[in-house]
Parts: C-alpha cells; sequence; structure tokens
C-alpha cells in the first residue's frame, strides 16, 4: 500500500525575523484568539490546527487533508490581522514537512527562543496545545509531533548544556536592580499583571531577601498568561495585593516596576512618571515593560534617573550573558535534526489514517489529545 | 634605584599604583586566575607607603609640609585621594573603586614626574629657610590639598557612577560597568565624600583667614578670591544635592568639573610669597592652595 506524507505546514513569525514593533502588529491578542480559531478550522481542506501565539512568536501549525492549504492560512492571517502581502513576505516564515517537526524541535528546546535555552517556551507550547486540544483541532498527527516535541525538549535540557547557566529573567532583571539600587532587598517591586515573567520575576527578587512586593491588575480573568489573581500571587510571595485603580498615582513608592499584561494599551505615561519622579527625585526608577504590545510609553527612558526595559532589551542581555552557551547550539541543533528526521520517517512510514478532525467536534467518541506524561509512545529516536 | 630618594620613591610609588590598576581589571575579568583577591589592594598599600615615605623625605628637606612646586602639590593631592579611598574602604565596599584610585593616581604621578620644571628645588635657593612663614598656615595648606584630594577621589567615583549611567542606559552587560558598584551607592558615596571634603576646606579657609587677618598683604586678591569661590561652590553643590535640587547625572558632571577647576586654579593661582620671594614656586609659601 503506498503511504502518503502527513500534510504538515508551518506558518509563523517570530523574533528572528520581526521586531517587537512588528511583532505587536502580528501577535493576536486573548480576545480575537477564538474567532480566529473559528475561522482556521473553517479553512478547506485544513484536518488539524494548533496557534502557538506568546510574546515572541505567532505561529500557525497545521495539517492538510490531501493537500497543504498554507497559501489559505496565510491569506486568512493577513486579512484577519490586516497585513500586506509585502509584510508577511518579511516577517513570516513557512515550513513543511519533516521541516515544521525540526522547527517544533528547537523551539521546545528552547534553541529559537530568544534567550536560548529558556524553559518558559516549554510551558507556554504545552498550554497552545491543550488550548488546541480542548478546540478538538489537534489530531493523530499533531498529537504525536507534540508529544515528541516534549519529550524532545526534555532530552535536550538533560543532556545538552544548552540549559546550563543562567538565562531566567527574573534573574537577569534583580541583576539590573542591583546595578541601580545596589541591594535587591531595599528594592520595592511592583507587578502590574501576572504571568511567567512576573512570577520569575517575584521569585528571583525574593529569593534575594526583597520583602517589599506588590501587585495590582485588573480582573486577570480575560489575561491568557495569567493563573492567578493579584491577591493570591501576592500570597504566594508575601506580598501585597493594590486595588489596580489609580495605581499610576503611587508609581513613587516604588523602586522596580514590571508590567506584564496582554492589554494592549499605555498603563504608564511619560507625564505620570515624570509626576512621580517630582515625589522623588534623588531615586532611581527601574521600569521593565514584559508586554507585547507594550504597557509603558518608551518616552519614560529619556527622563532622568529612569531605566526603561523593554523584553528585547531584557532578553538581548541575557543572550549576552548566555554567549558560552551557545557553543552548544550548533552540536545541539544537529543532534535535533536527526531526530526530526527519525520522527518524519516514522510519520511517513505510518500516516495518520483518521479522518478530519475539523468540522466533526460533535462527535463524542473521537481521540482527544494524549497527555504530556501519559503518551505511551515508544520513542525510537531516543 | 635610590630609596632614600624622594623621586625614585614617588616613581616607584606611581609604578606600584599603575600595577594596581592593572591587577584589579585583571581581576573582575578574570583573565588572571593566579591572582589573589587581595593582592590589588596590597599593592596599592605598597605604593601608598612609597608615597608616604617620598613625601616624608622631601618634608625634612623642605623643612615642612612638601607643598612648595606643582609636583609636591600634586603627589600631596594624589597621596591624599589614595589615603581616602583606604579610609572609605574600611566604612564602605566599593568594587573597583581601589582600581580607579590607583589609576588616577598613577597617571597623575607619570604627568607630574616627567617634566622636570613641575619640580624646582626651591629648596636650593640661597637663603631658604622653611616652606611655611608659620604652623598655621602649614596647617591651613595641607588641610586644603588634604580636601583636594577627597574631591579627586569624589571626580573617581563621579566618573564611575557616569560609566555605571551610561552601561544601564545602552543596556550592556559583561563589560566593566557589570563590576562597577550600583549608581545609587556611587550617589551616596560621592555625597559623603563631598561633604568630607567641603569641611576639609572649610577649615582650611578658617585656619588660613586668621592669618590672613594679622598680615592681610601676604594674599593677593585673586588667590582669596578664587578659593572662597571654590570653597563656595562646593558648598553650594552639598547643598544643593542635600535638598535634591542637582543629584544623579549632573551631580557627577558638577563634581568632576568642579575638581578639574581646582586642580587648574592651583596653577592660575600660585602661592603668594612672602616679601623674601624669589619667583612663582617660591619659598617660604603662605599657601599651597
Amino acid at each position: 500500500m503506498p503511504t502518503e506524507d502527513p500534510k504538515l505546514f508551518l506558518l509563523g513569525s517570530s523574533h528572528k525575523v520581526a521586531s517587537l514593533v512588528e511583532r505587536e502588529l502580528i501577535s493576536l491578542p486573548a480576545d480575537k484568539i477564538e474567532p480566529f480559531y473559528k475561522g482556521l478550522r473553517s479553512i478547506p481542506g485544513m484536518k488539524e490546527c494548533l496557534l502557538l501565539n506568546t510574546c515572541n512568536r505567532t505561529e500557525i501549525y497545521g495539517v492538510g487533508n490531501g493537500t497543504s492549504p498554507i497559501d489559505e492560512v496565510r491569506n486568512y492571517l493577513s486579512n484577519f490581522q490586516k497585513l500586506e502581502k509585502g509584510f508577511m513576505d518579511r516577517h513570516f516564515y513557512q515550513r513543511e514537512g519533516e521541516e515544521v517537526v525540526r522547527h517544533l524541535f528547537e523551539v521546545t528546546s528552547g534553541i529559537d527562543s530568544q534567550m536560548v535555552g529558556e524553559t518558559e517556551i516549554l510551558g507556554q507550547v504545552k498550554k497552545a496545545y491543550e488550548d488546541a486540544c480542548n478546540r478538538k483541532l489537534s489530531g493523530k498527527t499533531l498529537n504525536r509531533l507534540f508529544q515528541k516535541g516534549f519529550q524532545t525538549a526534555k532530552w535536550t535540557r538533560t543532556n545538552t548544556g544548552i540549559s546550563r547557566g543562567q538565562v531566567n529573567l527574573g534573574n537577569v532583571l534583580s541583576d539590573l536592580a542591583r546595578r541601580i539600587f545596589g541591594k535587591v532587598e531595599n528594592c520595592r517591586l511592583l507587578i502590574v499583571g501576572a504571568g511567567d515573567v512576573a512570577e520569575s520575576t517575584m521569585e528571583s527578587f525574593q529569593s534575594r531577601g526583597c520583602q517589599e512586593i506588590t501587585v495590582t491588575g485588573r480582573t486577570f480573568d480575560w489575561c491568557p498568561l495569567s493563573r492567578r489573581k493579584p491577591d493570591e500571587l501576592a500570597d504566594k510571595f508575601g506580598g501585597f495585593a493594590m486595588a489596580y485603580d489609580g495605581f499610576q498615582e503611587s508609581l513613587h513608592l516604588f523602586d522596580v516596576i514590571l508590567t506584564s499584561t496582554s492589554s494592549g494599551t499605555r498603563m504608564i505615561t511619560a507625564d505620570q512618571v515624570k509626576h512621580s519622579m517630582k515625589k522623588r527625585p534623588a531615586k532611581p526608577l527601574f521600569l521593565i515593560d514584559a508586554s507585547v504590545p507594550r504597557n509603558i510609553d518608551e518616552r519614560v527612558a529619556k527622563i532622568d534617573n529612569v531605566f526603561l526595559y523593554n523584553m528585547d532589551d531584557v532578553s538581548a542581555i541575557a543572550n549576552e550573558n548566555l554567549k558560552l552557551r551557545m557553543a552548544e547550539v550548533d552540536q545541539c541543533r544537529e543532534t535535533l535534526a536527526n531526530r526530526a528526521l527519525k520522527l518524519w520517517a516514522q510519520m511517513v512510514d505510518q500516516p495518520s489514517k483518521q479522518p478530519s478532525l475539523i468540522n466533526q467536534s460533535a462527535n463524542p467518541q473521537e481521540p482527544g489529545c494524549a497527555k504530556d506524561s501519559e503518551s505511551k509512545e515508544a520513542d525510537s529516536s531516543n | 634605584m635610590d630609596l632614600e630618594e624622594s623621586r625614585d620613591l614617588f616613581w616607584l610609588a606611581t609604578i606600584l599604583y599603575g600595577i594596581g590598576l592593572v591587577s584589579g581589571l585583571a581581576l573582575v575579568s578574570k583573565s588572571s586566575k593566579l591572582l589573589s583577591s587581595t593582592a590589588p589592594l596590597l599593592i596599592i598599600i605598597a605604593g601608598f607607603l612609597a608615597q608616604t615615605q617620598a613625601l616624608a623625605l622631601r618634608g625634612q628637606l623642605v623643612k615642612g609640609c612638601p607643598l612648595g612646586n606643582g609636583m609636591e602639590r600634586i603627589q600631596f593631592i594624589l597621596w591624599s585621594l589614595v589615603l581616602g579611598y583606604l579610609i572609605i574602604r574600611v566604612l564602605f565596599r566599593l568594587n573597583l573603586l581601589g582600581s580607579f584610585s590607583a589609576g588616577l593616581a598613577s597617571f597623575g604621578g607619570i604627568a607630574t614626574l616627567i617634566l622636570p620644571s613641575f619640580d624646582t628645588p626651591y629648596w636650593e635657593q640661597e637663603g631658604y629657610d622653611g616652606i611655611f612663614s608659620n604652623h598655621w598656615v602649614e596647617l591651613h595648606a595641607s588641610m586644603a590639598i588634604f580636601s583636594y584630594g577627597i574631591f579627586a577621589l569624589l571626580a573617581t567615583v563621579s566618573v564611575m557612577y557616569l560609566i555605571q549611567r551610561k552601561a544601564l542606559q545602552n543596556k550592556r552587560t559583561g563589560e566593566l560597568a557589570s563590576f562597577l558598584p550600583a549608581i545609587q551607592q556611587l550617589e551616596i558615596a560621592g555625597s559623603r565624600l563631598l561633604l568630607v571634603g567641603s569641611v576639609f576646606l572649610t577649615c582650611s579657609i578658617v585656619v588660613g583667614s586668621l592669618d590672613w587677618t594679622r598680615s592681610p598683604d601676604s594674599l593677593s586678591a585673586s588667590k582669596v578670591g578664587l578659593t572662597i569661590a571654590l570653597w563656595l561652590a562646593y558648598c553650594s553643590l552639598w547643598y544643593l544635592h542635600f535638598r535634591q535640587k542637582l543629584f544623579g547625572q549632573k551631580f557627577a558632571k558638577v563634581s568632576i568639573g568642579l575638581f578639574i577647576v581646582a586642580i587648574l586654579s592651583l596653577g592660575v593661582v600660585r602661592s603668594s610669597s612672602t616679601p623674601s620671594a624669589q619667583d612663582g614656586d617660591t619659598t617660604q609659601t603662605n599657601d599651597a592652595n
């Protein structure tokens, strides 16, 4: 019986091809994900699909039914986000077949991350996968691909030096705070929003003796990055929860302020920072905008004694610190390519017999997503 | 090298300060794994002892605190700078301050020793009978020059502040700046040094004015005017910083600028001479400031 390649494809954009400003245009806000998926699943020939939408990348993984509908997906995304063709050509990449497997392995292993070797991306991919599963859009091909991706990530971190050294965002930020204030334990930290960056920062500051941690945020329910409400987050780190309304009037009370939301609005303006600096003129203020789109007006960087860092800045520093680790990347990439090749050969030899999941969500008997820990599939590429 | 000769000892101190700078930088850049972490400090202390001995020998030669020519005055300022660093180091640690101070002491030392005209042998003049007319003038001059040493340290701290600030603004790491102290620590250190330096300068002026009121003709109006202007400038800087009107980058820049003015003023306002003076760098100096 002749075998047929799974029509696996990927359309995406990441920090490698798009700057922060461009990623702001590409990134899908939380409230747009539902309608985006709705349109995506209705594309003719789409068998399975998954959206990975993080601060640094927006990627659509899909499996076509007979043919690859990548051009249709491209047009759909272009119309949905109102992106011009030239912009799409410049800031998007597409992969097919074995290249998709290799790319995902590099993403989950952290090799493709802005901060090489970071582990946050694995959690984000798992979350995107769960989301696709819950929407019944991930079938046998994507299940197999992503399960292998998670296994490969674990193998890479255990067996290579890619995660050696310090890449944690929070640690990079607390080190910057040390260069501004001397002792992190004397800093007063305000977190606006939630998410992994916020938690990582709080964890790092707390481990260095910071005892004045305050958390604020809006409802948090809509935020795709958040898992906890402000009071829960504050409790976890022995901090305080502050009302969101008018928090900008209390900026002068804090030394370090981190925003990590997906609101897409300018929460902190230059005028507000200028006003707060009048109340603490001789004390520096360290602002970190970990949001995409950004929450802090970039003009605040021009105010005396104010230091503003965004995700690109922090990532650049972390990567600089990790130059030695980069020596591992080439060898790691080669290993991942071999593993991807083996998996792809298996996928071609044992193609999915499963019909399209799209438009069959009413069928309660359809195969669901295997949990990461429940994967029984032999990992022959190990 | 003759260890009984002050100039040779000044050269030794200058070389040791240079080694202190290089070893300090090598230590932070981890380019030398064999170097002990205390080595730069020990080298700077050795340089300081050599410089102290050199000043003592020169003091015996000139029969007073050696502040009679440009080389002596600069060397005394550099000695005060290193002494200030060694005292500050006991009170609070500031990474690389020793290396920066040693660097300034080394370059300053070379600049003064390389030009023979800076070290005119005024003590060889006929009828020379000591550098100062009385002990009050000597105390006044030594305190004034010591305060300049503290202001030199303030300028050093300010340079470190500007380097750290620039690196933070340019979002750079992995360079010298990542080993420098925090900008807030540097500003606090600068503020304290300014206070100490201003107190010494004030005391110097008070002591000097006691002598000046007894013999008003011993000092030129330009010297008095410039000294008072400098004193007022430093006191104003302290007041503005204390009231948080001048801080951060501007405070650092003004501190460096004032120190440059202070050093230049040493050349502009030569010691006012007593009636027996023969030239600018003369005998029986009333004030080295």
